[in-house]
């Protein structure tokens, strides 16, 4: 899942502060489960926004609306009867939801309310994890299931740096030595000579090679 | 304007969320509480506290209410576990909220029932008005009122 | 050809020292230090922008250094550079005369005056290592093309024998020798007894005959010191046993304990199979090292 979190609100205010007719849009999909801006998330910053606009005694017109998916034009293209209503759009998507949107409505300004964080999982309630970097090259095989690239700090490839220590990552003792886990994990499951050859280095072409990635699938396609 | 106005301002209106568990918190007791205070109180019964979506909270504030408390049951009474608990932390977080707008985070509230001989829901509610007294009609309702009196 | 490995190969046991490039453009700091290491050590680590504070570069400072006659020995860090800059650093510095490097992961950037930078990490240090050695003894980048003429390099890498987790310390030292490390520079080394055991894995596994292993000291300026490295330094083991010893000393006399100590460590370590030397980061103590030397009975160094 995509995870991200609220912006400070006073940046938020700042960036809507030009305009008159507000449609902030929440995303019912990764944003909805990692409590930033799903439907709850945008009636209460909707709610907000419009009493801090009472207290200033400006009239603003402050509405809110969730689809489904901000990604996925077949549900952006349900703003089409009322966005005309509105100068401009305050997304609780993730970055990407808010180019598609963006992209539907170039003539309406669209304002991030969310700041994007990572992929990651819901580890628990109310604990997100960065554990992908969407590398466009899967090797968790070889180190266990865990990735070293994104859950270790220097994204080594060959074993813990010096700084590993009780299973902590020297950076923040609160996060757990990626190499530690990888470690543990693969002596688990019997393979610890797995680790002791020279893991060559990342292709990051796969990554950043032609510029932005796209993916075609002539099978999809209408 | 007129004496009677100010009067109207400085009574404050205060939006009660309570879990139905609650004591003497039944339909007959609620309405005789209604009927007492008259519009300076609202009440809304709820099937367990960590049912409250703080959005209600904000939007009691938003619409009519210069403060709005959640009463909830004590630790470990919960019928739903620990509904309460969750409740207190959103709540926390709603406060927090307001306070970025200004708002007086005391405008906000939950009150957990005493574990020990449990009040009832009226002794409860004029606790929280005496405790929220103090406070100054909201920010947010100033303009609307004003507005909603012009017609008078 | 390096001094360093002349002095290795001659069987010698060898003293590197460390130094740390000024926060500055001024080159006398590094004139400086290195009168004050001349004579008294075989070589000198300078070290890249280390714990991520912006310091002047590694290789100009070695530059510096080797004007003044002595055998650099250059620290890069994969930090702040990409494979490209990096293999392009590296023709660079042998183009310049520096004949040792010492191939780093570096400190994150998180710990220094740039927090907000851009972490490049695009290798590791056994990968670098690696990417060296192909270098210089196949005359080929990453990828193989061909180089024009290959640099003339003595490869080096750090391991620390007190991280964890233990077992795969040992792994990784062998990663190294196996990716083409010609020495071994430790942490500081105040746990002898695990550095003891620590040496003994690598004897085990033959990796003492394949690479020349310096063992690392730092000397403690005083108990305020040692304790700040137990606590706060990640991978650093200071026993409790050292911290009591500087306890103990007078406020004024903890400096010559803290001496006294690394002197102690020095001469033990000579006596560890398989150590080869000893490396001095004498942290804003540069002009102890000199006196560090003779004391440990090291002086005078080998021509």
């Amino acid at each position: 899942m995509i995870t991200a979190e609220q912006k400070p609100l006073d940046e938020i205010r700042e960036m809507i502060a030009p305009y008159k007719r507000i449609l902030v849009l929440g995303c019912g999909s990764c944003v909805a489960e990692c409590a930033a801006g799903g439907e709850k998330e945008t009636g209460m910053l909707a709610s907000i926004l419009r009493m801090a606009a009472k207290m200033e005694g400006r009239e603003v017109l402050i509405n809110e609306k969730t689809l489904e998916r901000q990604c996925v034009k077949d549900f952006v293209i349900l703003l089409d009867d009322i966005i005309q209503d509105y100068d401009a759009l305050l997304s609780l998507g993730c970055g990407a939801g808010v180019q598609a949107v963006g992209d539907c409505f170039p003539e309406i300004p669209i304002i991030p309310a969310l700041n994007t964080e990572f992929l990651g999982e819901t580890k628990d309630q109310g604990l997100w994890l960065e554990n992908c970097l969407g590398c466009g090259d899967c090797k968790l095989y070889h180190f266990g299931g865990i990735c070293p690239l994104a859950r270790c700090s220097k994204h080594l490839l060959n074993g813990p740096c010096g700084g590993s220590v009780g299973g902590k990552c020297e950076i923040n003792p609160e996060i757990p030595c990626a190499w530690q886990l990888i470690i543990d994990r693969v002596e688990q499951q019997g393979g610890f000579e797995r680790l002791e050859g020279i893991f060559p280095p990342k292709d990051w072409s796969k990554k950043q090679g032609l510029g932005p990635r796209r993916i075609i699938r002539e099978d999809q396609q209408r | 304007m007129g004496s009677a106005h100010m009067n109207d301002r400085e009574r404050l209106t205060v939006a009660f969320f309570y879990c139905r568990n609650i004591p003497e918190s039944g339909e007959t007791e609620r309405q005789a509480l209604e009927k007492e205070y008259g519009p300076s109180i609202r009440l809304f019964p709820i099937p367990c506290s960590g049912r409250l979506d703080p959005v209600h909270l904000l939007s009691a504030l938003e619409k009519f209410a210069d403060a709005a408390y959640l009463i909830a049951c004590p630790e470990g009474a919960c019928r739903y576990f620990e509904g309460n608990r969750r409740a207190g932390k959103r709540v926390e977080r709603t406060k927090e909220m307001i306070a970025m707008i200004g708002l007086e985070p005391e405008r906000l509230g939950m009150v957990i029932n005493t574990k020990k001989r449990p009040k009832g829901l009226g002794v409860i509610t004029a606790e929280i008005l005496e405790r929220v007294k103090s406070l100054a009609p909201s920010p947010v309702l100033k303009n609307s009122r004003v507005e909603e009196e012009k017609p008078l | 050809m390096s001094r360093f490995k002349s002095v290795l190969d001659q069987g010698a046991f060898a003293v590197t020292a460390e130094c740390g490039p000024p926060k500055g453009a001024d080159p006398d700091v590094i004139m400086k230090k290195a009168e004050l290491l001349k004579g008294k050590v075989d070589a000198v680590n300078v070290t890249d922008n280390q714990t991520a504070v912006v310091r002047m570069s590694s290789l100009a400072a070695c530059v510096l250094l080797k004007r003044q006659g002595l055998d650099p020995i250059l620290q890069a860090v994969v930090r702040d550079r990409n494979r490209i800059a990096l293999q392009s650093d590296i023709l660079g510095a042998s183009a310049l005369g520096i004949r040792n490097i010492l191939c780093l992961s570096g400190d994150h950037q998180s710990f220094g005056n740039q927090p907000q930078a851009l972490g490049v990490f695009d290798l590791d240090s056994i990968q670098f290592v690696q990417v060296v050695q192909r270098m210089r003894d196949q005359g080929a980048i990453l990828g193989g093309e061909r180089l024009s003429r290959a640099p003339d390099v003595f490869i080096g890498a750090a391991a620390n024998p007190f991280g964890d987790p233990f077992n795969f310390r040992l792994v990784r030292l062998a990663k190294k020798v196996a990716a083409g490390a010609d020495f071994i520079q430790t942490q500081c080394i105040y746990n002898l007894e695990r550095f003891e055991r620590w040496m003994a894995m690598a004897r085990e596994r033959g990796l003492t005959e394949k690479v020349h292993i310096l063992g690392g000291v730092t000397p403690l300026k005083s108990a305020g010191m040692a304790k700040y490295m137990k606590k706060k330094v990640a991978g650093m083991d200071v026993p409790d046993g050292i911290i009591r010893r500087m306890d103990g000393a007078p406020a004024k006399t903890q400096a010559e304990e803290g001496l006294k100590i690394c002197v102690e460590t020095i001469q033990r370590l000579r006596e560890v199979r398989g150590v080869k030397g000893v490396h001095i980061m004498a942290i804003d103590w540069e002009d102890m090292v000199g006196e560090l030397v003779e004391r440990a009975g090291l002086l005078p160094r080998p021509n």
